[in-house]
């Protein structure tokens, strides 16, 4: 019964995509709007394009994040020197970036995760919550630069 | 699947895999605030142990497949000439089964030691 209510939910939501697909297929090419300088942000803009922001933030740290789960795992000096890269001043401040990233990808990543189950979905709503997204990111990464800094 | 649901599968993968990293995520953060590791003995002794190895291990998979789905949505919308999105497309896939391949060495050989 559940999945047959997820299913419902899925196809619903397909169906929705597609009948935009197929107006705008109708109509005109399809507009354009994601030239980051052109367009004006409304919140849940915001929110979405730092969704995107943090996630290839995090992406490029990923090779430095393995980097570093081998080095703290070769024996207690390779875990000391993870530690030593830690008191260096320019890791400590990349780490608020990474901090924010992964804070706000979490959080706006659960907001989305809610959108999709169709909580939360009214525009009122969306706005608010985007808004808590964003300022509880930037408030919890405060937090951690206070702590590290 | 048919041609009617295209994309489905990989939204359905990028919300399931969401789920698993937010849950161990939050896991972590608890684990190291409530147990932080000062010593390389018990640091290595907790990522041996089996489940652990496991869910981390599990954490993996499901950020690399986070990663290429979030990204290849990324790169569709924003890279158009056809060899660049390709070129781009291959690094990163190169960079998510290098990161893997080398993460997934590292927790067995972890494990393996003890």
């Amino acid at each position: 019964m559940e999945r047959l209510r997820l299913a419902l939910r899925l196809k619903r939501w397909y169906k929705s995509v597609s009948c935009i697909k197929h107006y705008m297929s109708k109509q005109q090419p399809a507009p354009v709007y994601l030239n980051l300088f052109r367009i004006r942000f409304p919140v849940g803009a915001v929110t979405s394009i730092a969704h995107r922001v943090s996630g290839v933030l995090l992406f490029l740290a990923l090779p430095f994040f393995v980097y570093l789960l081998d080095l703290s795992l070769r024996g207690p000096d390779g875990f000391a020197a993870v530690i030593d890269w830690f008191d260096v001043r320019l890791v400590r401040l990349g780490s608020i970036i990474i901090a924010w990233s992964l804070l706000h990808h979490l959080f706006s990543g659960v907001r989305f995760l809610f959108i999709d189950l169709e909580a939360g979905v009214q525009l009122s709503q969306a706005r608010i919550t985007a808004w808590l997204v964003n300022i509880a990111a930037l408030a919890a990464t405060l937090v951690y630069a206070w702590c590290v800094l | 699947m048919s041609g009617h649901t295209v994309g489905l599968k990989a939204w359905l993968w990028q919300r399931i895999s969401a789920v698993y990293l937010a849950l161990f995520f939050v896991y972590l953060l608890v684990q190291f605030y409530l147990y932080p590791f000062t010593e390389y003995s018990a640091w290595h002794e907790w990522i041996a142990r089996p489940l652990v190895g496991t869910a981390f291990a599990g954490f993996i998979l499901a950020l690399l497949v986070h990663l290429w789905v979030g990204l290849r949505d990324i790169v569709l919308d924003y890279i158009h000439p056809l060899g660049l999105r390709l070129a781009v497309m291959i690094t990163i896939a190169f960079i998510l089964i290098g990161s893997g391949f080398w993460s997934m060495q590292v927790l067995i050989l972890a494990g393996r030691a003890t």
